[in-house]
């Protein structure tokens, strides 16, 4: 085992415990995730109304998945790495020899093992109230989708902990990611299934990672449309970029939080 | 050979300058304005292995960034920073593993968790082995007498078992060089002296190199040989704690109880007078006239009780920062 995985396991499991005891706090989080049935109500609706181009069923499953995809996908490293830049706390992490970014990612990873029983038993519920939506998608889709949320994840913790990054310039930066969440709203296939855009709108943003990062994996879930594999190449190139810009804030920023005042 | 070096250290910050109310807002957010504030200028040093140093100075003196420094958290304006032979903003892991920092006024323990899964984390940073970790623990926990508390939640524990703990996670990895910056702010008596005791017995078992800084000058009589004094970011004195006191101590204390209650001003002509409360005295009298003023003292005056000791090294300090230079 490398010192590296001995870490990030030691990490994993005192964050773990950590996310425990805000386990009240993680399931208003999951609640306030909620937003994907508004909109499955609707398009339902709508669609009972004969308005749309799938049924009743096809869009709830279709927004179960979405739900699921971003709920795996939630980041807060902004929040996380600007508060350590405003207290203090991040001179303690740079004293000790593990480039404080793992700390982080294993806070979220840790957060999930939390959140997940909670997502278990919405998906329960969502089983009784909607008879008959939840189909099991088969072994590939279902480990794709997984894939690719775990990508999406990967992207969104960069451009969160990038934007966290920027905390050694401003004040407060992490407002900024606000931007980042309100386009995947109305490009990720948060608001409607990306099929029902216009299709100039579907190829202006098509190598933008925002399509990419609910919609590819609540299509291999739902199947509500073939997903497009070419959406693991977008998001591993976005991934690529956004890695290399938090390596470049990181060195210029800590060579500038260290001239201002650790 | 030294393991701690400064070597003509500066540090310089920038300052926005604002001013109050709603024009000095606008203004602020038009134009900022900064000045250049000099925390440190030209401090220079050496501390060799197993030294343990005072680092004195008043508020802002400069002791925190001249810490931040030699730890590799702060980069110097200019002039030369070097600990084991490493350059300590290069972080490079061989240094970082090898010095530690205790902030008496900032925590790293984890506040909702028990002290014991912050020294889980911290043995798997360092990569300390699983045995070894609890052989430290256990042994340091005994040391500082805080073995029940280990598995207490860190934000239901006292400042003083906080504090502790937060030298048992700093120390974990054995380091060689221990900058430690006020650990025993705020702390009582019993704690203070349970913290110096560990850090005295720590340095002496280990070899580590110490520099210390503090309000609290029975920390540095305790555990310093040798002070560092620093104002307004300049170096005053350089020396062993009797040197200090000799050059800059030129007085002794005397202490008078007496029978009856004195006027105020009669002990005027014998020294300084420092502190007066009808029957007790406290006098500073150069150490020239020091036999005299005592044989006049009981002379003049019913004395129940006489005694003559070095002034308070509080005083001593005070008076230098007082005077502003040296």
């Amino acid at each position: 085992m490398s010192a590296l995985t001995a870490k990030m396991r030691t990490l994993l499991s005192v964050y773990y415990a950590y996310m425990l005891e805000y386990r009240a706090e993680i399931v208003f989080w999951v609640l306030g995730g909620l937003v994907p049935f508004f909109f499955m109500a609707a398009w339902s609706e709508a669609a009972r109304q004969g308005h749309t181009a799938y049924t009743p069923g096809e869009y709830e499953r279709y927004f179960f998945a979405v739900f699921i995809a971003r709920q795996l996908a939630i980041v807060w490293a902004n929040w996380t790495f600007s508060d350590w830049v405003r207290t203090g706390k991040l001179s303690f992490h740079l004293l000790q020899p593990l480039d404080p970014a793992w700390r982080i990612l294993a806070d979220h990873a840790a957060e999930r093992g939390v959140r997940l029983p909670m997502l278990a038993l919405i998906g329960f519920v969502f089983a009784l109230l909607f008879p008959g939506a939840l189909v099991w998608p088969g072994w590939a889709p279902l480990l794709l989708g997984l894939a690719a949320s775990t990508l999406a994840f990967l992207l969104s913790f960069l451009v969160a902990y990038s934007v966290g990054l920027l905390s050694f310039w401003f004040e407060d930066a992490t407002e900024i990611f606000e931007l980042w969440y309100v386009l995947m709203l109305f490009f990720s296939g948060m608001l409607a299934p990306l099929s029902l855009y216009p299709e100039a709108v579907q190829r202006a943003v098509y190598y933008t990672p925002f399509p990419h990062l609910v919609y590819l994996p609540a299509s291999y879930w739902s199947g509500l449309e073939p997903a497009d594999p070419r959406g693991f190449a977008v998001l591993g190139f976005w991934t690529l970029v956004f890695f290399a810009v938090a390596r470049l804030l990181w060195r210029a920023g800590r060579r500038r939080f260290s001239a201002m005042g650790a | 050979m030294s393991v701690v070096v400064a070597n003509r250290l500066s540090k310089m910050y920038q300052v926005a300058e604002k001013e109050p109310g709603l024009a000095g807002t606008l203004r602020h957010f038009v134009a900022r304005r900064y000045k250049q504030i000099a925390a440190v200028r030209e401090v220079s040093f050496e501390l060799g292995e197993g030294e343990i140093v005072g680092f004195l100075g008043p508020n802002g003196a400069g002791k925190t960034t001249t810490l931040k420094m030699l730890t590799g958290l702060l980069y110097p304006t200019s002039g030369r920073a070097q600990v084991l032979g490493y350059v300590p903003h290069e972080r490079r892991s061989g240094f970082l593993k090898q010095i530690t920092l205790v902030m008496g006024n900032k925590a790293q323990l984890i506040w909702d968790l028990p002290v014991l899964d912050t020294l889980r984390v911290n043995a798997a940073v360092y990569e300390i082995p699983e045995v070894e970790y609890k052989k430290r623990v256990a042994q340091f926990a005994e040391m500082l007498a805080i073995e029940d508390i280990l598995t207490q939640p860190v934000r239901k524990l006292s400042l003083g078992q906080r504090m502790k703990a937060e030298l048992l996670a700093s120390l974990l990895h054995h380091p060689r060089v221990l900058f430690l910056d006020e650990p025993t702010l705020g702390l009582d008596v019993n704690a203070q002296v349970a913290v110096r005791d560990f850090v005295r017995s720590y340095a002496r078992e280990r070899g580590a190199t110490v520099l210390l800084t503090s309000h609290y000058m029975a920390d540095i009589e305790a555990l310093a040989e040798r002070v560092i004094l620093i104002h307004e970011g300049r170096l005053l004195f350089d020396g062993g704690l009797e040197t200090l006191l000799d050059r800059f101590a030129p007085y002794k204390e005397v202490r008078l109880d007496l029978a009856e209650p004195a006027p105020a001003g009669a002990f005027d002509a014998y020294g300084e007078v420092v502190d007066f409360e009808g029957r007790s005295v406290r006098l500073l009298v150069t150490k020239e006239r020091l036999t005299g003023v005592v044989a006049a003292l009981l002379e003049r005056f019913e004395v129940r009780d006489l005694t003559v000791d070095e002034p308070p090294l509080e005083e001593v300090i005070g008076r230098i920062f007082a005077a502003g230079a040296v």
